[in-house]
C-alpha cells in the first residue's frame, strides 16, 4: 500500500501537480514542504542494514513533511515529522523530526529552540535528505543509517550565528548546543542489543556540543570541525549473562563521558564537489547495572568526490574506512573478548563505492550504486551487519547494488 | 543643421558601439529594493549573505528579504555574478534549510513586472530585474564589492548625471568601477573596470565626491552603477 502511495507521489511529481504549497496563517505565510525516497538494496552475501538483502530487499523507505512560517522579521517557526522503514529498524513508527522556533537577532547572533536537528559534521542534520547528493548511502564509516536517531536532533537549544572575517579572511559560522536526545526504540542500537536478550524501553540524555566551521578566501572550500559530548541512560529489561537462571531482569546502563570529534573539509565548484571527514567516537558505557565496563573507540573516515557530467547526470565516488575496537572491564572481562585488531574484519569495514544520479526533473532523481566491502565490523558496536539476520555467521566481503529514487516538493 | 546633428548622433553610436557593450544586453541586471531598505548600497559580499538567507538584516539594521526572477538570463546573469553557485546547487540548498527549519524556499516570481510589484509592496524585499525594466515604487540599489580592508559603508551618495543624447538613444547598462577611499573616507581614485565608457566618465565624476566612513587605512572598493534609460 505505501508502495502504492509512493507511486502516486513521484507521478503527481514527475507531472508537476505535487510542489511545495503556501498559505496564509493569521497573515502569515505558512510554507509546506516533504520529500521521500524509496530504495532497494541486493547484496551477494551478507544482510545488510537489517534488511534480507540477499535476496534483494526494497524495505528502504522514509518520508518526510514539514510546515514553516516566517512569524516577523527574526522569528521563524516550524516542524518536521518524519518515518523511516529500514529492514527491521523504524519500521514507520513516526517521529517528530523537528520543531523549533527560530529568533535570529542578528546574522552573528541566533537562538533556536525546541526539538533541534543535531549540527555535527557536514550532514548529519541533512542526512536524510537524499535529493541533495549524488550517493544513495553516506558514507557509513561516519553516517551509519541504522544509527541515524543517535545524534539527529536534540531537544533543547542551539545558538548559532556567522561573522565575517576582516581582510577577505572569509567567513566563520558556529552552533553550540545542548539537549536532550532520545533514540527510538526501533534504532539500531536497541535492534543490536536484542541479539543479547537485552530489550530496551527507552535510550537517550543529555548531548551537548558545538560546530565551527569556515569558509575560506579560497572559493568554495570550507573546513571545519565538531565536538559533541553525551551522557546516555538506557533502561529495560534483559537475560544477565552472569545469571542465565534469574530470567529477565531489570536491565541498566549508561555513559561515562562519551564523546566524539569530527573534523571535515569540503570543496565544491563549478561540476566539481570533493569531501572528506574523519570522526572519532569514544564510549565508556557502564552496563549491566554498573556492574561491567564497555570501552568501544569507533574511528571513521572517508574522501568523496562527484562530478556532475552533464545537468541531469552526476557520478562520484568514495572510500569509507571503519574501525572499531573495544575492550571490557569488570565483570563482563570475564567472558567477553576484546576486539583490539582492527585488520580482522569483524573490526572493520572498508567500503569502496562507484554512483550514478539522473535527475528526471527538479524533483526527482533516481540512484544507482555500487558498494564493495571489505569487514563487517560487527563487534562490538552495530555497524549495519547483525547476526540476526545473518544467523549462518558472516563473509569477510559484500558487493552490494543499491537503486534508490528520491522525490521532494 | 539637422545633418549635422544626424551626423552627431550617429557618431556617438559607432564610438558607442565600439568602445563598450551594447546596451539593454541580455543578462543585464539592477538590484532593486523596497522603500523601506534605507541603504542605497549594499556590499556584493553582504548581497550574497542575503540571498543565501545568512542574513536578513542589513548594515544600517533594516530588514530585508530576498526575491529570485525564475530562470532565465536575468537570474543566470545575477547568480553568476553575486551567488557563485550552479541553479542545482542553489535549489539544494534552499531545500537543505527547509527541510533543517533553518530557512524558507525564497519567493521566486515569473517576470520583471512580478518581481517590480512583489518589492514595491513588501517591506525589505530586495530583488533584480533585467535594466529595461521599469521601476515604479522601488529603489535602486548600488552594489559595491568589499574591497582590500573590509567593509566601510557609504555616509555621502551623489548621482551621476545621464548624458542626455545617450539617454534619448536608449542606451543604458551596468557600468563598474573600482574605487579607492582614502583613510577620511574621500574618493581619491576612480577607474572603470566594465560598461560604457560614457557613461563610466559621468559615474565617476559623481563617485568622486561620495563620502565613506573613515578607516584606519586606505582602502579600495568595486561599484557597480546602474543606468536606467526608462527613469
Amino acid at each position: 500500500m505505501r508502495g502504492v502511495i509512493f507511486c502516486c507521489v513521484c507521478i503527481c511529481i514527475a507531472q508537476g501537480t505535487l510542489q511545495g504549497q503556501e498559505f496564509k496563517l493569521f497573515d502569515r505565510t505558512v510554507q509546506v514542504h516533504g520529500f521521500g525516497s524509496q530504495g532497494f538494496i541486493y547484496t551477494n552475501d551478507n544482510n545488510w542494514l537489517t534488511m534480507d538483502t540477499s535476496g534483494g530487499s526494497g524495505a528502504f523507505t522514509d518520508f518526510g513533511v514539514n510546515m514553516s512560517s516566517q512569524v516577523t522579521d527574526k522569528l521563524r517557526v516550524g516542524a518536521q515529522g518524519y518515518d523511516r522503514n529500514l529492514g527491521q529498524l523504524g519500521q514507520y513508527h513516526p517521529s517528530l523530526d523537528w520543531a523549533m522556533v527560530d529568533y535570529r537577532f542578528k546574522s552573528w547572533f541566533g537562538v533556536r529552540a525546541g526539538k533541534v536537528k543535531t549540527t555535527l559534521g557536514l550532514y548529519t542534520d541533512t542526512q536524510d535528505l537524499d535529493f541533495l547528493r549524488v550517493f544513495a548511502l553516506l558514507p557509513q564509516s561516519i553516517y551509519p543509517a541504522d544509527l541515524r536517531d543517535a545524534t539527529i536532533a536534540h531537544a533543547g537549544g542551539d545558538v548559532y550565528g556567522n561573522i565575517s572575517l576582516r581582510h577577505r579572511l572569509g567567513d566563520l559560522s558556529y552552533t553550540a548546543y545542548a539537549g536532550h536526545r532520545s533514540d527510538s526504540i526501533y534504532s539500531g542500537y536497541a535492534y543490536f542489543l536484542s541479539q543479547y536478550a537485552t530489550y530496551i524501553k527507552s535510550f537517550g540524555g543529555l548531548q551537548y556540543g558545538a560546530d565551527l566551521r569556515w569558509r575560506t578566501p579560497v572559493q568554495g572550500l570550507m573546513v571545519g570541525a565538531s565536538r559533541l559530548d553525551e551522557d546516555i541512560t538506557g533502561k529495560g529489561v534483559g537475560v544477565s549473562p552472569f545469571n542465565y537462571m534469574a530470567g529477565v531482569q531489570p536491565y541498566y546502563e549508561s555513559s561515562k563521558a562519551d564523546w566524539e570529534n569530527q573534523v571535515y573539509g569540503e570543496y565544491a565548484r563549478g561540476k566539481v564537489q570533493i569531501d572528506a571527514e574523519y570522526r572519532r567516537y569514544w564510549r565508556n558505557q557502564q552496563v549491566f547495572n554498573g556492574t561491567s565496563q564497555d570501552l568501544t573507540d569507533v574511528r571513521g573516515w572517508y574522501v568523496s568526490g562527484a562530478y556532475r557530467v552533464v545537468k541531469r547526470f552526476r557520478v562520484g565516488s568514495y572510500y569509507s574506512r571503519y574501525t572499531v575496537t573495544n575492550v571490557t572491564g569488570g565483570l563482563l572481562s570475564a567472558i567477553a573478548i576484546p576486539a583490539i585488531d582492527t585488520g580482522l574484519p569483524a573490526n572493520h569495514d572498508y567500503d569502496k563505492v562507484v554512483a550514478g544520479r539522473v535527475d528526471l526533473n527538479r524533483f526527482w532523481n533516481v540512484k544507482v550504486e555500487g558498494h564493495f566491502m571489505n569487514g563487517y565490523g560487527d563487534a562490538p558496536y552495530p555497524n549495519g551487519f547483525y547476526p540476526q539476520v545473518n544467523p549462518k555467521g558472516f563473509s569477510t566481503s559484500t558487493n552490494a547494488l543499491v537503486v534508490k529514487t528520491s522525490v521532494n516538493f | 543643421m539637422k545633418n549635422a546633428r544626424s551626423h552627431l548622433i550617429a557618431t556617438v553610436v559607432m564610438l558607442v558601439l565600439m568602445l563598450g557593450p551594447l546596451p539593454g544586453l541580455a543578462g543585464d541586471f539592477k538590484l532593486i529594493a523596497n522603500s523601506s531598505v534605507k541603504a542605497d548600497s549594499i556590499t556584493g559580499e553582504e548581497l550574497k549573505k542575503v540571498f543565501l538567507e545568512e542574513k536578513n538584516s542589513l548594515s544600517d539594521g533594516s530588514h530585508v528579504e530576498p526575491v529570485f526572477e525564475k530562470q532565465g538570463p536575468v537570474h543566470e546573469a545575477f547568480r553568476q555574478a553575486y551567488l557563485g553557485r550552479s541553479d542545482d546547487d542553489l535549489q539544494a540548498y534552499y531545500r537543505a534549510l527547509v527541510f533543517t527549519g533553518r530557512g524558507s524556499m525564497p519567493k521566486e516570481l515569473g517576470s520583471d513586472a512580478e518581481v517590480v510589484a512583489y518589492v514595491s509592496k513588501n517591506r525589505g524585499a530586495i530583488g533584480y530585474v533585467s535594466a529595461k525594466a521599469s521601476l515604479e515604487g522601488v529603489k535602486t540599489l548600488a552594489v559595491v564589492s568589499a574591497g582590500s580592508g573590509g567593509e566601510r559603508r557609504l555616509l555621502t551618495r551623489i548621482e551621476p548625471e545621464y548624458p542626455e543624447t545617450l539617454k534619448r538613444l536608449s542606451i543604458g547598462g551596468l557600468v563598474r568601477l573600482e574605487v579607492t577611499i582614502s583613510p577620511k573616507g574621500n574618493v581619491e581614485k576612480a577607474e572603470l573596470l566594465g560598461g560604457n565608457p560614457i557613461l563610466g566618465e559621468s559615474a565617476i565624476a559623481a563617485v568622486k565626491q561620495w563620502i565613506y566612513t573613515p578607516n584606519h587605512s586606505r582602502t579600495t572598493e568595486e561599484v557597480s552603477i546602474p543606468f536606467d534609460p526608462a527613469r
